[in-house]
């Protein structure tokens, strides 16, 4: 019926174009090309599986010209000191640096002899024939971007074609692994890590800040890749767990700062501004893409609270104030797919941020709020498991609460709205059942004319043909004979003259 | 974040510029402080931070903080993380142990209940740490309130004894009671260099051993104190 009406009203759809292209008789879906779940699956897998074949044909083909290229690049350096010694460090990437756009084709282009074009194509794995059949999903720009930072941080390393090399390979088979589970996917990466670390432990000499700095770099260039494939993957059930912590935080609005202990006083317009910036920093780090940019954000965050608290108590902070604080904020906030970040981080930074340093430090703080937010009951707020359980189901609110008395107009307001709650689910119920009667009545009626229809025609089946039909007509013949008596069959009366009409006469 | 740099007296000389040394490595020794509200866990941190930042940043409060120490040719890199000590956030805080080379186990001496509690968080602690990588400390602080102690050091000695912990009453105010306890740091150097020079090629963090991890942490405390 809603499909004719709406057809009346201007969207003309043939039925056949509903349904399936393979003529499978499902219906189909535009988002699936007009197939239906079904056909689009088998389709989609095939067309993936041609593509990673294709990607991983290009990729060997691009692995091979590159090894060409760097062998006759190698031998022409070989002149050239390959370790730099530490000093010149700093000074060397400062002055590379400054010619990067030109560098970058510079070091990667063996010989004049090359065509450009192909030194484009061979170090940006994102470029046209896409390699990776997650490309199509990547706004390309922004991996490309985080391709090309790497290739320059990398420049410098004597072994930083090698590492790009590695990781580019890792990062591509992963898409092999996308139906693994994600606590599997997070082994192969910390694996990775693991590994890259330990080489590059030995080929530094044990200088853990260089080891660490290519290995930020490495995590940042390979997570922005992956991102897409390994965020809140459908395997897990993270989402899940996102609406979860989401609602119940929705459902704690009514926690006050009283009550959760929290040292920071809003009037103070400078606390009330840190408060607003850390809700900011909270809430942004669901648009960044790595671990550590992340975790950078929850820095940024603990930062602001701390500052609100140092403000209000004219004293550092202690974790003491600190944890109830963030508990605070991440209430106000909530911030968005707040269990799938906390997911993402933990599977796929290096464990050794997370565990030590400042930002595992806060970030160790934020889990333990989100935890703490989960299990959250009366006592921990200091209310009694009844009050609690009435501000849950909103039945109170600790500012209008419920037992004040009708001399707060908070709460008179409230049980008047209550009563009026009251009032409107009588109504409801009172249409339904007048609703149910209409229909109960209709149906009596439909029933009633079947039964009279069914009745007469007993009854008209009771008599026989022939005892019927004389009666009718004898009794119909009596009856307009009775009323045409006089002139009915009269055949005569037509070639009468009309009878005459009185004419009055004056006189 | 502002990092005091400390050398031990009398010990290898400092990297005065550590870009000329490539083989200066980072050994990071995370610790975790532990112990109900109000027994000092935050005034032993205040202390360590008045060394440690100088006024630079002042927006940090003294949760997180650490401090460089080179030994030889290594950089310990200290990091104290302080836990809220509410009974509330007790559930919570086993997050905060993980990875962690030391526990310090913060009582105070003239309030029995947090020494109650103390023995609550070790039980706790006994079923998350690993052993051999997790030292764990159990410290009496207030020392300067003796006159109204309700936990006896023999008390505290009896705990660690029996748990194997390592014990020292210290005061974090005024700092008398944490010098006779501590170990001279000449001895402490020598002990710390052996493990150091034998893990020199194994990576960092969780590699730092028991007795590395130990005597660092003496080191520390003593550090304090100054």
């Amino acid at each position: 019926m809603m499909s004719q009406r709406s057809e009346r009203r201007g969207i003309h759809l043939d039925q056949s174009e509903l349904l399936c292209k393979k003529g499978c008789g499902y219906y189909g879906n535009t988002a699936w090309q007009g197939l239906c779940s079904k056909c689009w699956r088998e389709e989609n897998q095939r067309e993936r599986q041609k593509q990673i074949q294709e990607d991983w044909a290009l990729a060997e083909r691009l692995q091979r010209e590159e090894e060409e290229a760097y062998a006759s690049r190698h031998q022409r350096a070989q002149s050239q000191p390959t370790i730099t010694p530490f000093s010149k460090f700093e000074e060397r990437k400062t002055k590379e640096k400054s010619s990067k756009v030109n560098t970058v084709t510079k070091f990667f282009t063996p010989s004049a002899k090359t065509p450009p074009k192909k030194d484009t194509t061979s170090f940006d794995t994102q470029s046209s024939p896409s390699p990776s059949s997650s490309s199509s999903r990547h706004p390309p720009a922004d991996t490309d971007h985080a391709t090309r930072e790497f290739i320059d941080f990398l420049k410098p390393l004597k072994s930083g074609r090698e590492i790009f090399k590695q990781c580019r390979a890792f990062t591509e088979s992963m898409v092999y692994k996308r139906d693994m589970g994600a606590d599997e996917l997070s082994e192969c990466v910390q694996d990775f890590y693991q590994n890259l670390s330990d080489r590059l432990q030995t080929q530094f000499k044990g200088s853990t800040e260089h080891v660490e700095s290519v290995m930020d770099e490495v995590e940042k260039y390979m997570m922005t890749r992956l991102y897409k494939e390994v965020f809140c993957p459908e395997t897990t059930d993270d989402e899940k767990k996102d609406l979860a912590i989401q609602k119940r935080i929705r459902a704690l609005h009514w926690v006050t700062i009283e009550m959760l202990c929290v040292p920071v006083d809003e009037e103070i317009p400078e606390v009330s501004d840190s408060v607003v910036k850390a809700i900011t920093d909270v809430i942004e780090m669901d648009s960044k893409r790595v671990p550590k940019d992340k975790l950078a954000c929850i820095t940024r965050c603990s930062k602001h609270i701390f500052n609100a608290i140092k403000i209000s108590k004219k004293e550092a902070a202690s974790a003491d104030d600190f944890l109830p604080t963030l508990i605070y904020i991440v209430l106000k906030a909530n911030p968005p797919r707040l269990q799938s970040n906390i997911q993402y981080i933990t599977r796929f930074c290096n464990p050794s941020r997370l565990m030590t340093g400042e930002d595992g430090y806060y970030f160790t703080n934020l889990c333990c709020a989100v935890a703490f937010i989960e299990k959250l009951d009366g006592q921990s707020l200091n209310l009694s498991p009844e009050e609690f359980e009435l501000y849950m189901s909103g039945q109170a609110s600790p500012h209008w609460p419920q037992g004040a008395g009708a001399s707060s107009p908070g709460s008179a307001a409230l049980s008047q709205v209550h009563k009026r709650l009251d009032l409107l689910t009588g109504l409801g119920e009172r249409q339904d059942r007048v609703i149910e009667k209409a229909r109960q009545l209709e149906s009596d009626l439909i029933d009633w004319t079947d039964e009279v229809e069914q009745k007469v025609q007993s009854v008209l089946e009771s008599f026989p043909q022939e005892t019927h039909n004389p009666t009718a007509t004898t009794a119909s013949g009596t009856t307009s004979a009775a009323a045409s008596a006089i002139d009915s069959d009269n055949v005569e009366n037509e070639r009468l003259p009309p009878p005459l009409q009185p004419q009055v006469f004056a006189g | 974040m502002g990092e005091n740099v400390q050398t031990i007296p009398g010990g290898a000389q400092p990297h005065k510029d550590r870009t000329l040394n490539r083989q200066v490595r980072t050994l990071r020794v995370k610790m975790v402080l532990l112990g109900s509200s109000g027994v000092g866990k935050s005034s032993l941190a205040v202390r360590f931070a008045k060394n440690e930042f100088r006024d630079t940043s002042p927006t940090v409060g003294c949760a997180f903080l650490t401090q460089v120490v080179h030994v030889s040719d290594a950089s310990l890199r200290f990091e104290i993380w302080d836990t809220a000590g509410q009974e509330k956030y007790h559930s919570v805080t086993p997050l905060y142990y993980r990875g962690a080379h030391a526990a310090l186990l913060v009582y105070d001496i003239s309030k029995r209940e947090t020494f109650i509690r103390a023995q609550l968080w070790l039980k706790e602690l006994e079923k998350h740490y690993i052993p051999g990588s997790t030292v764990i400390f159990l410290i009496g602080n207030k020392g300067d309130l003796a006159w109204d102690r309700q936990v006896s050091v023999q008390e505290g000695q009896n705990l660690a004894h029996e748990k194997g912990l390592s014990f020292i009453e210290t005061s974090a105010l005024s700092g008398d009671q944490v010098n006779e306890l501590l170990l001279d740091v000449g001895k402490i150097q020598n002990i710390l260099k052996v493990p150091l020079d034998g893990s020199r090629h194994q990576t960092e963090y969780l590699t730092v051993n028991r007795i590395n991890a130990h005597f660092s942490l003496m080191y520390w405390i003593s550090g304090v104190k100054k």
